[in-house]
C-alpha cells in the first residue's frame, strides 16, 4: 500500500515520464491499450507506489478535453468500472448482491466523470436500468455499440 | 520438640491451602485455559522441557529449586500447548488468514485473563486474615490493593470485547483491503490488553506472595508491606493509564517501555523476597520461610526474570535469545512456542501489531527485562522469524521513532460534516467516523481536497469529500436502497484505491 509517495515530487512529469518509457506518445493512448482494466491497474502498472488512479484518470481528462474526446473517455470509464465489478458481464436477475454490484459499478463511474457530462451520463445510468441490457453484456471497448447509442459522440 | 514439630507442620499445611487454587493447575502457569491439558502436537519440545524429567540442575542452591525450575517448564511448556491447540482451533495452520491470528491472540489474552481474574476473585474472598489470625492492620488496605487489579480487567475486558466486535465486522466487509484496515483497528486494543494482561498477572503475583507474607510471616511488618506494595503500584499506574487510553500512540510507547518497567518491578519483587526470607530467618524458621517463598506460584513472567538467590545474578545474565524448532529458545527453554511467533509474524505483516512491540513482549516472556539497555532488539533469526522486514517497519509507523508519516496530521476519510448520515448507516461506537482517519502529508491532502492546482485536466474536480459523497449517495439511489455499513465501506475502499490512500487509520478527534 502506498504511504502518500504518489504525491511526492513532480507527480506529473513522472506520469508522463512512465508513459513515453512504455513506448506511447499519450496517455490516453496507453490507457486504450488497455481497455478493459481499472484506473487502479493502469496507475499499478505505470508506478506501483508513486502513482495513483485519480492521477491517471486527470491525465486523460486533460488529454480529451484537447482533443475533444471526453464523451469517448466517459464511455471508456463505463467499460473500466463494469469490468472491476461485474466481470461476468450485466446481471440475468437484480437480486440484492447484483443489484449492489452494479450500483456499486455505476457509482465508480459516475465518480469519474467530467462536471460537463454528468447529466449525461446520470440519464444513461437510468436508461441502463430501465432498459437493462442483454444478461452477460460485457462491452470490451468505448466502441461498443450499445454503450455508443447510450452516449454517441457529440463533440464535433 | 513436638510443639515444634506441630508449628513446622502447620505451616506446611497453611501454605499448602496457599497453593491449593493453584493446585489443579500445573497445567496453568501462563494461563489456566483447559486446552492447556491437551498434549502439544508437533510442538518440538526437549525432552528435559517435560514435567519430571528434572533433575537438579546446576542452578539448584536450595532444595526448592527443582519445584521453581519446573513451574518455569511447565509454563513454557503450557504456552507452547496452548498457542498449539490455538493454531489447530483456528482450522487452517500455517498461511491462516490475518483475522485468525487475531482471534487467536484475542484467545490468548482472553485465557490469561481469566486465570488472572479467578485469583482476583479468590484473593477478595479469602482475605489474608480469614483465618482469624490478629490483624495490626486494616483489612482494607489490602483489598483496595485487589480492588485495583479487579479494576483494571473491566477495561481489559472491553478492549478484548471491542476487539473481537471489530474482527466481526472485518470478516462482513468485501473488500480484502479495507477488510485487513479494519482488522487494523483492533491492533491498539489487542496491544494494550495483551500487555495489560502481562502487567495485571504481574500484580497478582505481588498481592499472592503479599497475602502469604501476612498470613504466615509473623515478625514481618505488615505498615512495610503495604508501603511496597504502594510503590509498586505506582511504578504500574502511568503504564496501566496509557494502555487503558487504547490511543495507538500512548500504548505503543507503554508496551515497548514495558520491558524496563517489568525489570523494576523484577527488582522490587526479588527485593520483598529478600527481606521476607531475611525477617524469616531471624524470626522464624528457615524451613518456613523457604516454603512460604516456594509455595506461592507465579502466574506472571516475573519468574522469568527473579534472579535466583543467592546470589543475586539475573537468570538471563550471559543467555541470549535464539529461534530454534520449538520457538524462540534460551539455552533449551522455550521462551515462546513456534506457534505463538507464527501468530505474531501474521500480526506483524497484517499490520495489526508493531514489531517493537512484539519485541518487547517476546523479551518479557524470555526474562530479558533486566538488561533493558543492553538487550534493545532481538537477535537477527528471531526478528526474522517474527517477520521483521524494512517494508514492515515501514508499514506500522508509530511514535516519533517512526518515519516523517507518524507526525502528520491525521484527515477523517468519511466527512466529518455528514457523521449524521453515518451514523444512520451503522458507523457507531467502534466504527465511528472518528476511528477512520488516515495520516496524510500535506501535498496529498491538499491534492485530495481539489487544492495545490493538481489537475491536469479542467472539467473533473476529483475532490475527495464530495467524489466520495456523491458515490455513496448515488449507489444509494442505484441500490434502491439505504446502503448497509459494509457497503458503504466497500464503495469507501474503491475510492480509498483511486487515490491510493492507505487503509491505515487511526482515531482521531471528534472536533
Amino acid at each position: 500500500m502506498s504511504d502518500g509517495r504518489s504525491w511526492q515530487g513532480n507527480w506529473k512529469a513522472r506520469l508522463y515520464e512512465r508513459v513515453r518509457g512504455r513506448g506511447y506518445d499519450s496517455l490516453t493512448a496507453f490507457a486504450e491499450a488497455r481497455p478493459t482494466a481499472s484506473l487502479e491497474e493502469l496507475a499499478e502498472e505505470l508506478g506501483k507506489d508513486d502513482i495513483a488512479g485519480v492521477q491517471v484518470f486527470s491525465g486523460l481528462v486533460a488529454e480529451a478535453e484537447r482533443s475533444h474526446r471526453l464523451t469517448r473517455l466517459v464511455r471508456g470509464q463505463f467499460v473500466r468500472e463494469l469490468h472491476a465489478y461485474l466481470s461476468t458481464g450485466w446481471p440475468s436477475e437484480m437480486g440484492d448482491e447484483n443489484r449492489f454490484k452494479v450500483a456499486r459499478a455505476l457509482a465508480g463511474w459516475y465518480s469519474f466523470t467530467p462536471e460537463t457530462h454528468k447529466e449525461r451520463v446520470d440519464r444513461a445510468g437510468d436508461a441502463l436500468l430501465a432498459n437493462p441490457p442483454p444478461a452477460g453484456w460485457r462491452p470490451l471497448g468505448p466502441d461498443d455499440e450499445l454503450l455508443r447509442t447510450l452516449l454517441p459522440d457529440d463533440e464535433a | 520438640m513436638r510443639a515444634r514439630l506441630l508449628v513446622l507442620s502447620l505451616a506446611l499445611l497453611t501454605t499448602g491451602c496457599i497453593s491449593v487454587p493453584h493446585a489443579p493447575a500445573r497445567g496453568r502457569t501462563l494461563n489456566y485455559t483447559p486446552r492447556a491439558a491437551t498434549p502439544p502436537e508437533g510442538v518440538d519440545i526437549a525432552s528435559d522441557e517435560r514435567p519430571g524429567a528434572f533433575d537438579p540442575s546446576p542452578y539448584s542452591i536450595a532444595g526448592s529449586w527443582p519445584r521453581q525450575r519446573f513451574v518455569r517448564h511447565g509454563g513454557a511448556r503450557i504456552d507452547a500447548t496452548k498457542a498449539a491447540s490455538g493454531a489447530v482451533g483456528g482450522g487452517a495452520q500455517t498461511g491462516a488468514s490475518p483475522r485468525q491470528a487475531v482471534l487467536d491472540a484475542i484467545d490468548e489474552v482472553k485465557g490469561t485473563l481469566d486465570g488472572v481474574e479467578g485469583t482476583f476473585t479468590k484473593l477478595a474472598a479469602h482475605r489474608p486474615r480469614a483465618l482469624g489470625e490478629q490483624s495490626l492492620n486494616d483489612d482494607g488496605l489490602f483489598s483496595r490493593f485487589v480492588e485495583h487489579g479487579s479494576a483494571q480487567v473491566t477495561w481489559l475486558r472491553g478492549g478484548l470485547g471491542s476487539a473481537t466486535g471489530l474482527t466481526e465486522v472485518a470478516s462482513e466487509v468485501g473488500d480484502p483491503d479495507m477488510e485487513l484496515g479494519v482488522l487494523r483497528m483492533t491492533g491498539p486494543k489487542l496491544q494494550a490488553t495483551m500487555f495489560g494482561t502481562l502487567l495485571l498477572a504481574t500484580w497478582v503475583d505481588f498481592l499472592q506472595f503479599s497475602a502469604a507474607i501476612i498470613k504466615h510471616c509473623f515478625v514481618c511488618s505488615d505498615e512495610k508491606l503495604f508501603v511496597d506494595l504502594h510503590r509498586v503500584q505506582r511504578l504500574m499506574e502511568p503504564t496501566l493509564k496509557d494502555l487503558e487510553s487504547l490511543d495507538p500512540e500512548r500504548v505503543e510507547a507503554a508496551a515497548t517501555a514495558m520491558p524496563e518497567l517489568m525489570g523494576k518491578l523484577t527488582q522490587e519483587f526479588a527485593a520483598l523476597q529478600a527481606q521476607t526470607r531475611e525477617s524469616m530467618r531471624v524470626g522464624e524458621k528457615v524451613l518456613t520461610a523457604a516454603q512460604v517463598l516456594e509455595m506461592v506460584s507465579m502466574i506472571s513472567t516475573l519468574k522469568m526474570s527473579l534472579p535466583r538467590l543467592p546470589p543475586a545474578a539475573p537468570v538471563t545474565l550471559g543467555m541470549s535469545l535464539a529461534m530454534g524448532s520449538g520457538g524462540v529458545m534460551m539455552g533449551s527453554r522455550i521462551v515462546v512456542s513456534a506457534e505463538w511467533v507464527e501468530m505474531m509474524r501474521r500480526l506483524v505483516q497484517a499490520g495489526v501489531i508493531s514489531l517493537p512491540a512484539v519485541n518487547a513482549a517476546v523479551r518479557i516472556h524470555g526474562g530479558q527485562v533486566m538488561m533493558a539497555q543492553a538487550y534493545q532488539d532481538l537477535p537477527q533469526g528471531v526478528r526474522d522469524a517474527l517477520g521483521d522486514s524494512p517494508e514492515v517497519r515501514g508499514m506500522h509507523v508509530t511514535g516519533k521513532a517512526g518515519a516523517g508519516m507518524s507526525e502528520a496530521p491525521k484527515h477523517h476519510v468519511l466527512p466529518k460534516e455528514h457523521r449524521e448520515w453515518f451514523e444512520q448507516r451503522g458507523f457507531k461506537g467502534d466504527m465511528d467516523i472518528d476511528q477512520f482517519c488516515v495520516r496524510l502529508e500535506k501535498s496529498q491532502h491538499e491534492a485530495i481536497h481539489g487544492g495545490g492546482n493538481w489537475r491536469l485536466g479542467r472539467t473533473w474536480p476529483g475532490e475527495w469529500n464530495r467524489m466520495l459523497m456523491k458515490a455513496l449517495s448515488d449507489a444509494e439511489v442505484e441500490a434502491g436502497r439505504r446502503l448497509t455499513r459494509n457497503a458503504v465501506l466497500d464503495i469507501v475502499a474503491d475510492r480509498m484505491k483511486d487515490y491510493r490512500i492507505p487503509m491505515n487509520f487511526v482515531t482521531g478527534r471528534r472536533r
